[in-house]
């Protein structure tokens, strides 16, 4: 019987969560080896799984996924260098908030695939027009939920910081920054999850490398088995970078925990 | 000596759409001497807080001033400590690095923080609890903490508004006497807001009694209960006529807001 709320023990947690990824490969098994889909849309689990090996073993796919990696972690470690100072100066100070906030709103809303074009003009079909789009597609994400976590600091921590002698700067670096500490982290680690989107995107078009580049082209030989490993390797990717920036988390903020 | 004084200060909110201008405080004039240990006393929402939130430097009078040492208030600083009613540790530091906050920030050497800080847990009896996060801490506890972190920073008054308010009826009775025991022990000047007609008398060496808003000074009764007080004092034929009387005063105030609400 479950009840609304009622909490679930971590090893019915596990097996819950494994038994859905089983369910999904066993879907996936019956439509395709029951001859229910054609082999030319959706290769079966068996060939993605010969076709992943052939990728890792002869045509030198861990380059590209080293390749993608780096354009992810370098893009985004660009837009969190400039977004999190912005973002805590526009939450601290209201008057930045004002100056900024309206026009990062606005170009949150600019679609970052929009720009590749303008991108390749600029910048070539290089590592750096890859990087920009990462940084275009995540730095207003960051700045605005920044400065929301940020501004969000609860009030009576500034004022009891004030009377115990807190400069301004004190209330900054003491108070709003430590307090929105774990709160930044995660959208850290929210938006890193995002730029794996934009860096495939960035991938498909203009490169001749990297997990998308691979998956385009697979598309034109009709290699669907590729494809499809293509994107287990960046779900898988994306699990475990989440699972470690949780984790770093976790052992960053031990206080939130205790 | 006068240490503190409040000239003509008042407070009116600024009127909210559809609503009129709040006048929260007529102007009070009050000198608290050296050493008092003056509780204020009043109905909720009478603008006791706000009065001491101005001494505070949280919040700014409508009109007059407030000097400390004949220096005037205008806004918050380490020589007016205060504790609040909502727990207010800084949840990311453990217990020593919040009672230490206020040295941290005017540079006070590491080891010598250190050795203020210990000595102010010891005098909370929060010894085995130095490295313990607020969050691990029981509501009485975060309290102690927040006064000792007010003291830490020696300042020259003790501001407190409803410290033990949010605590259950036993906890709040020992932390009046810690409280009690560490003044009679420094003597350092304490201004001390609450609603609670018997904690205002066992503490306090002047009531102010206020009234229903807009504030204003109604009574100033001064209580010769000999130091140092015990618990034993509350049950005293001085202290329940102390009792008696202030709870009609109060009882006046709180039939108004009634009577207006």
């Amino acid at each position: 019987m479950i009840r609304p709320l009622d909490p679930v023990s971590t090893t019915s947690r596990t097996v819950l969560g494994l038994a859905f990824f089983v369910l999904f490969v066993l879907v996936w098994a019956l439509a395709t080896f029951g001859g229910y889909v054609p082999k030319t849309f959706l290769a079966d689990p068996l060939t993605m799984l010969h076709e992943g090996w052939d990728l890792l073993a002869k045509y030198g796919f861990v380059f590209d996924i080293g390749m993608t990696i780096w354009r992810v972690v370098g893009g985004f470690v660009l837009a969190a260098a400039i977004a999190v100072p912005i973002g805590v100066l526009m939450g601290a100070y209201k008057p930045i908030e004002a100056f900024l906030e309206p026009f990062v709103s606005f170009a949150r809303y600019l679609p970052a695939s929009a720009f590749i074009p303008l991108l390749i003009l600029w910048a070539g079909i290089g590592e750096l027009q890859k990087l920009l789009i990462i940084f275009i597609g995540s730095v207003f994400q960051i700045i605005l939920m920044i400065t929301v976590a940020v501004g969000n600091t609860r009030r009576d921590l500034v004022e009891a910081a004030y009377t115990l002698g807190a400069s301004d700067r004190g209330i900054i670096g003491r108070v709003l920054l430590p307090s929105a500490a774990p709160e930044i982290a995660e959208i850290l680690r929210l938006v890193l999850g995002w730029a794996w989107t934009y860096v495939i995107v960035a991938e498909l078009i203009g490169s001749s490398s990297g997990i998308g580049h691979m998956i385009t082209d697979s598309q034109a030989l009709l290699n669907t088995g590729q494809i499809i490993f293509g994107i287990i390797v960046i779900g898988l990717i994306g699990l475990i970078s989440d699972f470690l920036f949780k984790a770093f988390n976790a052992w960053l903020f031990p206080w939130k925990l205790a | 000596m006068t240490m503190l004084r409040i000239a003509q200060v008042s407070r009116t909110f600024p009127a909210r759409a559809g609503h009129a201008p709040t006048r929260a405080l007529e102007p009070i004039d009050l000198a608290i001497g050296d050493n008092d240990f003056v509780t204020i006393l009043g109905p909720s929402g009478c603008g006791k807080s706000t009065l001491l939130r101005i001494v505070a430097g949280l919040d700014r009078p409508t009109s007059g001033r407030v000097l400390l040492d004949g220096r005037e208030v205008t806004g918050p600083g380490a020589d007016r400590g205060m504790v609040f009613q909502s727990y207010t540790l800084f949840p990311w530091l453990t217990v020593r690095d919040n009672i230490a906050f206020g040295l941290r920030e005017r540079g006070v050497p590491d080891t010598e923080r250190g050795k203020i800080a210990d000595r102010f847990i010891q005098q909370i009896g929060l010894s085995g609890f130095a490295n313990h996060w607020p969050k691990q801490l029981s509501g009485g506890m975060q309290q102690r903490t927040a006064i000792a972190r007010a003291l830490a920073n020696d300042p020259k008054i003790l501001l407190l508004d409803e410290p033990f308010g949010a605590l259950d009826n036993q906890t709040r009775v020992l932390m009046q006497e810690m409280l009690l025991g560490i003044w009679e022990r420094d003597r350092k000047t304490v201004l001390f807001v609450t609603h609670d007609i018997e904690e205002a008398i066992f503490l306090g060496s002047r009531v102010l009694v206020m009234s229903a808003r807009p504030g204003r000074i109604k009574a100033d009764i001064k209580i010769e209960l000999p130091h140092p007080r015990s618990y034993k004092v509350k049950t005293s034929a001085e202290f329940v006529a102390l009792k008696e009387r202030l709870v009609e005063e109060i009882r006046a105030e709180a039939l108004k807001v009634v009577a207006e609400a």
